[in-house]
């Protein structure tokens, strides 16, 4: 009885023994627990890297929906207590927002628009259309990457002055069409690395069949290069967009022309003072504007109206974004 | 007309000419945006400028500029001179960890797994929020956080209140809080190495990838010999951005611009000129290091 047991636990133990042995079996082990191992650290990672980078975002939108009367409510952390828009009315007064929002997504795309058409002409002359010194002009473009704007600023506000443009968004548009908007180097970049990563017989085929030079890049190359158009309409869109350094040297931002990111950092500065000469402060009762948490929640939620367009705009093109990012051989 | 003078030029002749129509818009944005400022901005350097009515008074003041930029100038609670160490040093720091850190990002979301574009799709948000003013806003402003302050009250979600309240050993406290709030400023800036990583990444010739794979090369070795190698040479790219970004960012170009907001011209000047000088030296010694290292060349010739 007791031989039969322990010789069956023996067989068994063999069979185990035999099995982490064998060569063929460690080796399939090793490979699986590798891959599952990889794939929990990957799947880890990352889920945390995105947790990071959504948090503040999720964080702004709860803030944004709680009543303001609940702003230091201890017991309120993610879910509002009392669902409110009020915060959301406010930080829309407080920006002028239907006004802010067109006036600047009339400029991000017309200045897109513009670094398109310059930096795509130029990209597309210094990779196809090379000339003796072409080389030499692409290392100024690189030094204009290099360079930051604020070297340039004065003698740029000064020609402006005297053209009268100060306060105008013309000399944002001035800037962009020459090719000297924000970071036009590295769309410029972008651009002659994407051209000259197109087949050389695509021109040779066109240029055969008596297209002239710029009906080649017309009809062939620049639909060829959606994946950089896109990359670079993005970049430019969204930079426009942010930009608050060109805006505030050239005083483009008025009060007839206010435009979102100089009316939302003039706010953080002064919430109280904003707060007062738009009349937002009618909207909510004094022991509530007194609580300078209050102030901060209002300046959160305006930057969250601010990022909310882009969101939503990234939310629609972020398929072609990433797609074209395989296809642009940006790098290439 | 025209078109009948095209038709006579040849085609490497039209190739020119339109060569010369296409970069006359950049070339004058460069002439009159660029270059003249750039080198007027060099004359200013030197000297005191004054706004009066309808036009400038110049004081010719030789290095006084640079000098009160380096010794004499404060701004709230720190001073030019600071920030450059500051900002040099931490671009030293933080470039390496953003190469490796994007680089690897880059090598895990160009691997296949489920909702990988989605993951990517979240990778980018932060070069789309990436914005002084929302920064700012999301600090509150200088008035709200002094306020806050007085009150006692650092932060709407203070993470390293939360953390002492569970009891945590204090190190590890300073840790954590440290490590997070370096991970998001390091998210926020790599968005763009990571898109160029992953865009040369995919770039590398798939059969060099098969080969590999047929040969039995482990995904370690396949990392070390084939795609770090072709990454190599973007490298450059990558910290030329990298680096050119992170001096954009940082407080020494808030402060030149609030100089030059506060209309002293000449010495906004002279800063520029010593972040450029700073840029350039930077860039030359990684230059340097990079050919000693032999980076940058193509691998496989």
């Amino acid at each position: 009885m007791n031989n039969v047991v322990t010789t069956k636990v023996k067989s068994v133990y063999q069979g185990i023994y035999d099995n982490l042995n064998n060569p063929r079996n460690k080796m399939v082990r090793s490979k699986k627990t590798k891959e599952i191992s990889m794939v929990v650290l990957r799947t880890v990672l990352l889920f945390g890297l995105c947790f990071v980078i959504l948090f503040p975002t999720i964080q702004q939108i709860s803030m944004a929906l709680r009543a303001p009367e609940d702003v230091n409510n201890p017991a309120v952390i993610w879910i509002p207590l009392n669902w409110s828009l009020m915060n959301i009315k406010i930080a829309a007064v407080v920006l002028d927002y239907t006004h802010a929002l067109l006036n600047t997504l009339k400029i991000s795309v017309i200045s897109m628009l513009l670094q398109i058409v310059s930096t795509s002409l130029a990209g597309y002359a210094f990779s196809r259309l090379r000339f003796k010194g072409s080389n030499i002009l692409f290392i100024f473009v690189i030094l204009t990457i290099i360079i930051p704007p604020q070297a340039l600023s004065l003698q740029q506000y000064l020609y402006f002055k005297d053209l009268n443009l100060i306060g105008s968004e013309t000399s944002i548009y001035l800037m962009s069409g020459l090719g000297m908007g924000i970071r036009s180097g590295i769309f410029i970049y972008i651009f002659r690395q994407f051209f000259r990563g197109l087949p050389i017989e695509l021109e040779e085929s066109a240029q055969i069949d008596g297209a002239g030079v710029f009906r080649t890049f017309w009809n062939i190359m620049l639909p060829n290069a959606r994946g950089a158009l896109i990359t670079v309409g993005l970049f430019a869109f969204v930079w426009a967009w942010n930009d608050a350094y060109y805006v505030k040297i050239f005083e483009v931002s008025t009060a007839d022309f206010p435009l979102l990111t100089m009316r939302l950092i003039n706010a953080a500065e002064g919430m109280y003072a904003a707060l007062f000469y738009t009349g937002g402060l009618d909207l909510i009762g004094q022991d509530v504007w007194e609580n300078p948490l209050f102030l901060a929640l209002i300046s959160n939620v305006a930057a969250l109206l601010m990022m909310l367009p882009l969101l939503i705009m990234y939310l629609f093109v972020q398929k072609q974004f990433v797609e074209s990012i395989e296809r642009t051989g940006i790098v290439g | 007309m025209k078109t009948n003078k095209m038709k006579k030029l040849s085609y490497k002749q039209q190739k020119v000419v339109w060569s010369i129509i296409f970069l006359t818009p950049w070339v004058l944005g460069f002439i009159f945006l660029f270059a003249v400022p750039f080198f007027e901005s060099l004359r200013y350097s030197f000297y005191e400028l004054t706004p009066k009515s309808g036009e400038i008074i110049k004081d010719f003041i030789g290095f006084e500029n640079y000098y009160y930029a380096f010794n004499e100038h404060v701004i709230r609670n720190t001073s030019f001179k600071v920030e450059l160490i500051n900002t040099t040093m931490d671009a030293m720091i933080n470039l390496p960890v953003l190469l490796i850190f994007s680089l690897f990002i880059a090598v895990m979301l160009n691997m296949e797994f489920k909702g990988r574009s989605f993951v990517r799709a979240i990778f980018f948000i932060p070069v789309i929020l990436n914005s002084a003013a929302v920064a700012s806003a999301l600090g509150g402003g200088d008035s709200i956080a002094a306020m806050l302050e007085e009150q006692g009250i650092d932060k709407i979600f203070d993470l390293e209140f939360y953390l002492l309240q569970t009891g945590m050993a204090d190190f590890l406290i300073t840790f954590i809080v440290d490590l997070i709030s370096r991970i998001y400023s390091i998210l926020s800036l790599s968005g763009v190495p990571i898109l160029l990583f992953l865009a040369s990444i995919q770039s590398v010739p798939k059969h060099l990838y098969e080969a590999a794979k047929i040969e039995g090369a482990t995904a370690y070795e396949t990392f070390w010999l084939i795609t770090l190698p072709n990454v190599t040479p973007h490298l450059i790219t990558v910290t030329v951005y990298a680096l050119v970004d992170t001096f954009l960012t940082s407080p020494i170009s808030e402060i030149i611009s609030s100089e030059l907001n506060h209309q002293n011209w000449g010495l906004s000047s002279a800063m520029a000129w010593v972040y450029v000088s700073t840029i350039i030296a930077i860039l030359a010694l990684l230059a340097v290091f990079a050919k000693a290292l032999k980076i940058g060349g193509s691998h496989y010739e």
